[in-house]
């Protein structure tokens, strides 16, 4: 084995490759999907940025000092980042991966491997910072018209910006591998991860930002820039990142920051393989070592279970599901940041100040309301298809233990269906009914919405669950991959023309005409009457329809597979 | 107790299984063989119900998997050759929840559990996640699943993989008291060892179709062999394209 390290990398671009060349159904859609929403979300923060640095060019001096603050506070945010994702990363890169054995076994260089393994961790806890860092750099640059050489200092700062966290990030993880079981530390990691961005998403919410926008928060303002100084330090990589950029855009170079950049990215990487080559042996046999099987035993799941009057084989299958869920981190840990999103959402509700606009805040509090019950349902089916969608493919290559029992496929689908619709329907019925009681609308509008909410959770689980047995990926890795294969993609392209259908097409003309005529006292035709009534039948018709079909369809895939 | 009639699979022009008849009847152990890729497991699967035959029919018990899979399956214990399990759940969850499958709950299905455990020596491992033990401790547990319901037939693919020697003798004695009880038993497997003496009948699958069927001496005559050990008669019977396999 005399290659240099990146011939161990080599598997992952042969990998790669093959991914590409290989073609399979509903690439194209998923392409069109996804490339239309990376190059949207480019497009818009290259606009937002660019247009700020614009306007920022009015001021000189301030204008200088807050691009130079933005740029130092940018890479604070994505140092941190960086370093998290990268404890997290390496977990997996030098200690749980399946190809470790293989190397290992191999007579393979410690220094090669330790080179290939941080190549890896850094591409991969990074490429998500690179790809947020592109269009900003390119907008500021283009924005104050930079020299060219500011790009090339862009890419000479980028590279050792995210080296350094990372060899940070695999040095922690050496060492707590030497204290925790790898996998115990990963879910830890990951826990943690959690509740730190809940956390933020819901301070950043709770602060109210938009309360800088009102004319009487002004003296506010010099406080809040003041606060966003004090943690640019100038020890942090952050801040050479800023001061080096800064100095290529108005057409300088900072060698010193530029060089301490560089100095201590080498320094990291040669710190990091003193840790490794005194700490990994010891940490990957540790790796190795049978876990412990801590878990939770559960028992008032089962005795509640017992109480339900279900079949055996349902019971069986309920108990199963829940346990295995409420057993894996990686699944229970989203509905933290799920209830995060709900609790934001509806607060956003109460701090709604719709009665600023005396004379419209009737008229807008409505189609507010709509808007609220299309968001609700769009809420639903982002969470049917995290959640529901994969429940079949989740069975993965145990399914065997299900198909080959008496069980018929239609109690295994009507089982995950009833598994996700109760929870799923007490979520949305929640946050539309909250919602709207906080919006202050009328309480026609508020059964209008709660009644359909009810119709289109239905019609979505069931979509999700029978869309999910007809396109079903039982060797998917991670639910993460389910939800975004080509069936996942699909059931989120219908779900949401279903919600618009069902929103805009038949709830609000005949709600709307019924507040207008209740709000001026006028009497409705029997003739706009009928008309009413069948758009609101139409609507329900519409989700027992979608809801009939796609159970149908579901148990019909199930039956035939193979 | 198993039957098979003229039961075929393809795979778009690739014809894995061709017009196999199979009857197993109650008591009898029949060994299943064949080389790699000669459509043992194609047949396997389609017996369990994990694959849809493209002609033929399977009975199981007198009933027709196609027409009355539920009561098919219900007389049915199937073991595969790769253990696959509820990685989250204990040894006494998974065997409680296989219970709650076959519609059975409640106490005969615990003391039924203890029993299985004690058999296949897991009971100190009852209370741990399936994802703790090794391969040849969730191959045990699937048998106890297996033989949980007190099946009428018993389809098992490759049986010793991963097994110690004292694992293998273990299965070799269940399998033997279970047939003298009248179950039919249908076992593909690799070790030709293993097949000799346990088997009452076996069949030999070759490019999916059966080549040759009968007790150990009646395969013996058909191939014309004076030799005691299966193996030489198999590789006759096959043509010898398993030499490379066996030595493997």
């Amino acid at each position: 084995m005399s290659a240099a390290f990146p011939y161990l990398l080599l598997p992952i671009a042969w990998a790669a490759r093959n991914r590409a060349r290989r073609r399979e159904r509903g690439d194209a859609l998923r392409l069109a999907l996804f490339g239309g929403i990376g190059v949207g979300v480019f497009a818009a923060i290259f606009g937002v940025v660019f247009w700020l640095t614009w306007q920022l060019l009015d001021y000189e001096e301030l204008g200088d000092y807050l691009v130079r603050l933005g740029l130092s506070w940018l890479f604070l945010t994505f140092l941190s980042f960086v370093a998290f994702s990268a404890v997290v990363t390496s977990l997996s890169t030098f200690f749980l991966s399946e190809d470790l054995r293989l190397l290992l076994a191999a007579p393979v260089p410690a220094e090669r491997l330790f080179h290939s393994r941080l190549a890896r961790t850094i591409g991969q806890s990074a490429w998500m910072v690179v790809a947020f860092v592109l269009p900003v750099l390119l907008a500021v640059g283009l924005a104050r018209c930079a020299p060219p050489s500011y790009y090339a200092v862009a890419a000479l700062t980028v590279v050792p910006f995210v080296t350094i966290p990372t060899a940070a990030g695999a040095v922690v993880t050496l060492v707590l591998v030497n204290v925790f079981p790898a996998r115990r530390a990963r879910d830890l990691l990951m826990l943690m991860g959690l509740v730190f961005a809940v956390a933020i998403v819901m301070l950043l919410r709770f602060l109210r930002p938009e309360r800088l926008l009102s004319v009487q928060s002004l003296p506010d303002v010099t406080a809040f820039f003041a606060t966003l100084q004090s943690p640019v330090t100038p020890l942090l990589p952050s801040f050479w990142a800023g001061e080096s950029l800064f100095a290529a855009l108005v057409g300088g170079f900072d060698g010193l920051h530029l060089g301490a950049l560089w100095t201590t990215a080498l320094a990291f990487v040669v710190l990091a393989r003193a840790a490794y080559g005194r700490l990994y042996l010891a940490g990957w046999s540790k790796a190795q070592e049978a876990r412990s099987a801590r878990f939770t035993r559960l028992r008032l799941l089962e005795s509640a279970a017992r109480r339900i009057p279900l079949r055996p084989a349902t019971r069986a299958l309920l108990v199963k599901d829940l346990k295995v869920f409420l057993r894996d981190t990686t699944q229970w840990s989203q509905l933290l940041l799920l209830l995060a999103l709900a609790l934001v959402y509806v607060y956003n509700f109460r701090v709604l100040d719709l009665d600023r606009l005396p004379y419209m805040s009737r008229v807008v509090k409505n189609a507010y309301a709509f808007v609220n019950l299309a968001m609700a349902a769009f809420v639903t089916s982002a969470v049917a298809v995290r959640f529901v969608f994969p429940a079949v493919s989740a069975e993965g290559a145990s399914f065997w233990i299900v198909r080959t029992s008496p069980v018929g496929m239609r109690v295994f689908l009507w089982s995950k269906f009833w598994t996700g619709f109760v929870p799923i329907l007490v979520l949305a019925e929640a946050l539309t009914l909250v919602s709207t009681r906080l919006l202050g609308v009328s309480p026609f509008l508020q059964v209008l919405n709660g009644v359909a909410i009810a119709f289109m959770t239905l019609a979505l689980v069931s979509l999700a669950a029978g869309m999910g047995a007809e396109h079903p990926r039982f060797s998917a890795e991670n639910v993460t991959q389910v939800a975004g294969s080509y069936g996942g993609v699909a059931f989120m392209v219908i779900a949401v023309l279903y919600i618009l259908v069902t929103v805009f097409g038949l709830l609000l003309w005949p709600a709307s005409t019924y507040l207008w005529h209740e709000y001026h006292s006028l009497p409705l035709s029997p003739r706009r009457q009928t008309l009413m009534s069948l758009c609101f039948v139409g609507g329900a018709a519409l989700s027992v329809f979608v809801f009939w079909r796609s159970m149908r369809r579901g148990v019909r895939a199930l039956a035939d597979l193979g | 107790m198993i039957r098979t009639s003229g039961l075929s699979k393809t795979f778009g022009r690739f014809t894995a299984v061709d017009d196999v008849s199979l009857d197993v009847p109650p008591g009898e152990i029949h060994g299943f063989l064949g080389p790699n890729g000669a459509g043992k497991t194609t047949t396997i699967r389609m017996i369990a119900g994990l694959l849809q035959p493209s002609r033929g029919r399977v009975e199981i018990a007198g009933h027709d998997l196609a027409r009355e899979p539920e009561e098919a399956k219900r007389a049915l214990g199937f073991i595969p050759d790769r253990p696959f399990l509820y990685e989250k759940l204990t040894a006494a969850e998974f065997l409680r929840f296989h219970g709650g499958l076959f519609g059975l709950e409640g106490e005969p299905v615990e003391t039924r559990a203890r029993e299985l455990l004690e058999l296949f020596e897991l009971t100190a491992w009852r209370d741990e996640l399936v994802e703790s033990f090794s391969h040849g401790m969730k191959q045990r547990l699937v048998m106890c699943a297996a033989f949980l319901h007190r099946p009428r037939a018993v389809v098992v693919d490759e049986p010793m993989v991963g097994l110690d020697p004292r694992g293998a003798r273990l299965i070799k004695e269940v399998f033997r008291v279970q047939s003298r009880k009248g179950v039919a038993i249908l076992m593909s497997t690799h070790t030709l060892e293993v097949a000799q003496e346990m088997c009452d009948r076996i069949s030999i699958i070759l490019g999916g179709r059966i080549i040759a069927r009968g007790t150990v001496g009646e395969l013996r005559a058909l191939a014309g062999s004076e030799d005691a050990h299966l193996t030489p008669v198999f590789l006759k019977l096959t043509g010898g394209t398993a030499v490379q396999e066996i030595e493997l």
